[in-house]
């Protein structure tokens, strides 16, 4: 047993505090409404402030901190083994921030409160757990994990088709996870073969593969890194299986959108950076071209088809998609500035989807429908709130100045110089740039400006939902400006991680 | 820092301010005025200083960069926020906040009772700081951050008067804002290729690097001959390649051809924006670019005869058009095009502080006709076709007589300011670089220009008021000034760079490097026989429409030339159908095409064939292989047994 050097168990917490928050509002009586809004509200912000911890008192060097590592099933090499660096650390920094923020905008939409608030807790500590555990078991349970309070979210209180959504929502990410599992299986067991040892600690078996003690022939790395990358293609998504998104966030609840866009996405991407590349440094170099071109058809098949959505909600998942396309061009670059790019739009995707789907939110809340035609002239109506939706437009659309520009940047700059991807890529990429101006655009133009209605005028939303949107519009002003925020926090990690894939690919 | 370096910084610092105040704090319509105002003619007094403080440098050491903070640093890729200051990019701060200053006065008179001037204001401030970022970059992705600043401020100002459903003559605020928007990304994609290009050669963004040599600018010869292999598409050199996409970016914001359909539109804004970003400053940051980066051009002369050939072209179509407008802001939009055009030629031809004369010159005189325009359309509440008008010398005499100086000015007739930048263009290409076919065309332009402004004057000013409705009267407050001095300068402009004495060419020498012009008497000839040839051009013009052809222009009746030409001059009139040819096979069927691919593809295809297509034949094998009692977990089960079979088999018998 090993416990961090910090003396407390910091990531323990991390993920135990939404728990307890979750258990204490299923122990309230339904009534209560305002206690059960209050204890997820409390939990969830001592939770951010946790995080917040964690990032101002990591150190900007490679490698884990605050390492946590207790045997679990000592005999089959299972620990419960938790870290933090400079890549993960952003994640579980904007999956702590955005839960008590999406909390503390909503609407009472809600008629099963209590359930919401519950499994929105518990969502975001299985977000943590896969976010931080270095134990690949450990990381595939929290995977899996997360499935469930989201799938029962949109079964409960969903909207429309929200019982085959769910369904879809579940069966597909489960049925591609299970891939995972099996090359999890054949990882674990090639590397008991030849080392002796059996493990499922990530930080031994990528170590093994970079000193060369853990040597797959061609095939067989190309096969298990296939089932990581079925997993995680199909969770991030990537086209061609990215179908269960766009009707999952649909029917799921507005707020709850925020945390499936904002946060659950990453896991996909995330997984394929931390684990699939240093595991499989060869098999990810012989496959990125034809991933490069499935980003690609992703970044351009989403705009196309985001252009015509009329559900807003539907619009903007397609253009999360589309921005996704960008994360897996910039993580299979395997360039420092790729996958900084990718990290930074991963984040980015996280703000500024997470505001939109907040907006859209409100308004769907104001007038009763998603449907971008039924609305018109809302910034005559309610200036401020149009002009911070003006200005997470504008980033999204990645106008430099602004987040969305930075991590675009870096993606198709990292892309840009990968032998194994090429200006080609990067050629193509970009008109995602165009596209992303001309939906964004038509969406804004036609529900912001335009003449207000005699009748349905919208007004300006709850000092909260304003307060809230006005957070998230100035982290996206200072990632802009000065991104050293996040780099000089990823850095070293990045570097690490680029110099190891560069030396165990042959 | 030294003196210099502040009052350098102050120049983008203070618009700056004055956009956070007026956005943040002030409420009051007059106040926002104010502020905007003052705080433009402020930036105006720190680039006045900073240009005295420059010269008294010596010429070697007039460059001067500021380094900010680090903006991005990852990898290799090390971008400093800088700001970077050296002759050229004095005489551009110089315009863009003197001519600025003059803008925002008139619009205190302009915009007043306006919905929303706070925001207006604001925008106008946003607008000034992010063109002077543009041009005070000392890098290209800091540049490109005012590029794409310049656009958004653009969006919000064309979009200013968003919840009208329409505006003369006919264009939709907001769809002209977005369309405006979309098209410039066009050529913003470009302009990221090319950054990312120069980065993967040089590994570095930066024109001159910190100590004046390290930038890319000095690498650009080591890998001028550098070819890269196209595919089908041929072989191309680096530099070449790295100009091609720059001209894309040039031919997006600098509305050349075939991107320029966005701007016509954008005379949606109020006229003061018309006059500021759409003629003045924005669309010439183009122009100012391939100045900047004229070592990149010079390299690579391919890449410069296409800017000559779009120039020309452009010089060509947009005189045409602006030849069969009614629309008083629309002849001028075409006419700006035109002008642009001309100054793209220039550069495409080396001739970079010709284009860079022009550009001021046509600041001032194409400032000064949109503003008066915007006077005229004030002063007749809001009517914009020329049909209408008429008579307007009398009741407006002094918005005649600065139009007069801005149309000779524009038209190229001694000796006001556009006669002298014009007349350098063709001379230019007409001695030093025997581009014949080029200068005839740009001298046919020309003679078209100074004829639509002839036919302009004519229609708006000469003969008697052809509406009795309208009630023309000139109240001009604050709007007045502003039109007097820059009538001032569109007729002194010429001053800046005469023959001979050529200020300008040896002000922009340590950027520019170009030789002397040497005057001899064919080229004293030639200016002689182009500018009778405008004189007499503009004033047949104005004969034909204050004579003969007066009795037929009537509201909503065709030009009497229409049948004379019949479709070929309405083909002009529309631009010559290109934003047609976008509309009917390009914006429309992509958005048919959106909805097919959602429902074919998506729908049907991916997510109906091959999602649930395989889950439904999984869940038919399931149950043949059981008596299921749940069977959605049957299902998972059985394809979690497929993988694990199908990798332990693999291990066992592969390994």
């Amino acid at each position: 047993m090993f416990v961090n050097q910090l003396g407390f168990p910091l990531l323990s917490l991390l993920i135990g505090t939404p728990l307890v928050g979750a258990v204490l509002i299923g122990l309230t009586a339904s009534s209560a409404r305002s206690l059960q809004r209050t204890i997820a509200w409390l939990f969830s912000s001592i939770n951010a402030v946790l995080a917040v911890y964690a990032l101002t008192a990591l150190q900007p060097i490679g490698g884990y901190q605050f390492v946590e590592s207790i045997d679990w099933l000592a005999d089959i090499g299972l620990k419960y083994a938790v870290g933090l660096d400079g890549i993960n650390v952003w994640m579980v920094v904007l999956a702590t921030l955005l839960t008590p923020l999406a909390l503390y905008a909503a609407r009472n939409e809600s008629t099963h409160q209590k359930s919401f608030h519950a499994l929105i807790l518990v969502l975001s500590s299985a977000l943590i757990g896969a976010f931080v555990a270095t134990d690949l078991l450990l990381f595939y349970v929290f995977f899996e994990l997360t499935l469930v309070p989201t799938a029962l979210l949109i079964a409960t209180q969903g909207t429309g088709d929200a019982k085959a959504a769910a369904l879809k929502f579940f069966v597909y990410p489960f049925v591609g996870s299970v891939f995972m599992l099996a090359s999890i299986a054949g990882l674990v067991v090639t590397h008991f073969q030849q080392t002796g040892l059996m493990t499922f600690d990530s930080v031994i078996i990528s170590g093994a593969v970079l000193n060369g003690t853990l040597v797959m022939d061609e095939s067989l790395e190309r096969l298990l890194f296939a089932g990581f990358f079925l997993a995680f293609a199909v969770k991030t998504p990537l086209w061609p299986f990215h179908t269960w998104m766009p009707q999952a966030q649909v029917a799921t609840p507005s707020n709850g959108s925020v945390d499936i866009a904002g946060i659950l996405l990453k896991i996909g991407a995330y997984g394929m950076l931390r684990f699939a590349l240093p595991f499989f440094p060869n098999a990810a170099v012989w496959a990125a071209p034809a991933i490069g071109i499935l980003a690609v058809i992703s970044i351009l098949y989403s705009a196309v088809i985001a252009f015509g959505q009329h559900d807003m909600k539907s619009l903007l998942s397609y253009a999360t998609i589309s921005h996704l396309g960008f994360v897996m061009l910039g993580i299979f670059s395997q360039t420092i500035e790729g996958i900084t790019g990718a990290l930074i739009t991963m984040i980015n995707s996280g703000l500024t989807t997470g505001a939109l789907f907040l907006i859209v939110g409100i308004l769907a809340a104001q007038r009763g429908s998603r449907n971008r035609e039924d609305f018109s002239g809302v910034w005559l109506t309610a200036p401020t709130f149009g002009t911070l939706t003006l200005i997470t437009v504008f980033a999204s659309i990645g106008v430099p100045g602004l987040n969305g520009f930075v991590g675009e940047f870096l993606s198709m700059q990292g892309a840009w110089l990968a032998p194994q991807l090429g200006y080609g890529y990067v050629s193509f990429a970009v008109i995602g740039i165009i596209l992303s101006a001309a939906y964004l655009l038509r969406m804004y133009r036609g529900v912001f400006m335009g003449a207000a209605p005699e009748e349905h005028a919208i007004h300006e939303p709850k000092t909260s939902e304003i307060a809230v949107l006005s957070l998230l519009v100035i982290a996206m002003i200072v990632i802009g400006l000065y991104p050293s925020i996040i780099t000089s926090v990823s850095n070293a990690s990045v570097s690490e991680l680029v110099r190891s894939l560069t030396a165990s690919s042959r | 820092m030294t003196q210099l370096s502040w009052f350098i910084a102050l120049i983008p610092a203070i618009p700056l301010l004055g956009f956070f105040l007026n956005a943040l704090f002030v409420k009051s319509e007059k106040a926002n005025g104010t502020i905007a105002s003052l705080a433009v003619a402020g930036a105006f007094g720190a680039a006045i200083a900073a240009v005295v403080g420059l010269n008294g440098l010596d010429e070697a050491s007039r460059q001067i960069s500021i380094p900010l903070w680090q903006w991005l640093a990852v990898g290799k890729l090390d971008v400093t926020f800088g700001l970077y200051y050296d002759p050229l990019t004095a005489v551009m701060t110089l315009l863009i906040t003197g001519v600025g200053t003059l803008i925002h006065i008139f619009s205190v008179s302009y915009m007043h009772g306006d919905a929303r001037p706070r925001r207006y204001f604001a925008y106008l401030n946003l607008f000034v700081f992010s063109m002077l970022m543009l041009v005070m970059s000392d890098n290209l992705l800091v540049l490109f951050l005012g590029w794409e600043g310049v656009g958004l401020c653009s969006f919000l100002l064309i979009g200013h008067w968003f919840e009208r459903k329409s505006v003369q003559p006919g264009i939709v605020p907001s769809e002209a804002a977005a369309k405006a928007f979309v098209v410039n990304r066009i050529g913003d994609a470009g302009m990221l290729l090319a950054m990312m290009l120069i980065f993967s050669r040089y590994g570095t963004l930066s024109f001159f690097g910190p100590d004046g040599n390290s930038g890319f600018f000095s690498r650009l010869t080591e890998s001028s001959f550098t070819m890269v292999n196209l595919g089908s598409l041929g072989t191309i050199s680096v530099v070449s390649g790295i100009a091609f996409l720059l001209i894309l970016a040039v031919v997006g914001k600098s509305a050349q051809l075939p991107l320029f359909v966005w701007l016509p539109d954008a005379m949606a804004g109020p006229t003061p924006v018309s006059a500021l970003i759409h003629a003045a400053t924005m669309v010439t940051a183009g122009v100012y670019l391939v100045v900047r980066t004229h070592m990149v051009f010079d390299l690579a002369p391919d890449a410069a005869t296409w800017l000559t050939i779009i120039g020309t072209m452009t010089a060509l179509i947009g005189a045409t058009a602006a030849l069969t407008q009614f629309d008083i802001k629309r002849v001028l939009a075409y006419s700006t095009i035109s002008q642009l055009g001309f100054m793209i030629a220039a550069t495409g031809l080396g001739a970079y502080t010709a284009a860079m004369f022009h550009l001021l010159t046509h600041g001032l005189f194409k400032a000064l006709l949109f503003l008066a325009a915007g006077a005229i359309i004030h002063g007749l509440h809001d009517v914009q076709d020329m049909r209408r008008m008429g008579g307007l010398a009398k009741t407006m005499p002094t918005i005649y007589r600065v139009y007069l100086v801005g149309a000779f000015a524009l038209a190229g007739i001694f000796p006001f300011a556009g006669f002298w930048s014009k007349d350098e263009i063709l001379v230019h290409g007409w001695f030093n670089s025997q581009a014949i076919t080029t200068i005839v065309v740009l001298l046919f332009s020309s003679l078209l220009t100074a004829f639509y402004m002839g036919r302009q004057v004519a229609l708006t000013f000469a003969g008697e008021a052809r509406d009795n409705e309208l009630k023309a009267h000139e109240h001009l407050g604050s709007m007045k000034w502003p039109l007097i001095l820059l009538a001032v300068g569109a007729a002194l402009g010429g001053l800046m760079n005469l023959p001979g004495v050529h200020t300008l060419h040896d002000w922009l020498k340590p950027v520019l490097h170009e030789p002397t012009e040497l005057y001899t008497v064919g080229m004293g000839i030639f200016a002689a026989i182009t500018t009778l040839l405008a004189t007499g051009s503009g004033y047949l013009a104005y004969r034909i429409y204050s004579g003969p052809a007066l009795i037929k222009i009537k509201t909503g009746e065709e030009d009497p030339a229409h049948y004379y030409l019949g479709d070929i001059w309405k083909g002009f009139e529309l631009g010559w159908g290109i934003d047609y040819v976008y509309q009917r096979f390009i914006v429309r069927p992509y958005r048919a095409f959106s909805g097919y691919v959602y429902e074919v593809f998506d729908v049907q295809a991916i997510d109906g064939i091959l999602v649930e297509g395989s889950a439904r034949s999984v869940g038919a094998i399931a149950r043949l292989k059981s008596q299921a009692q749940n069977g959605n977990v049957r299902t998972y089960a059985f394809v979690f047994l497929i993988g694990v079979v199908l990798v332990v088999g693999y291990m066992v018998f592969g390994a």
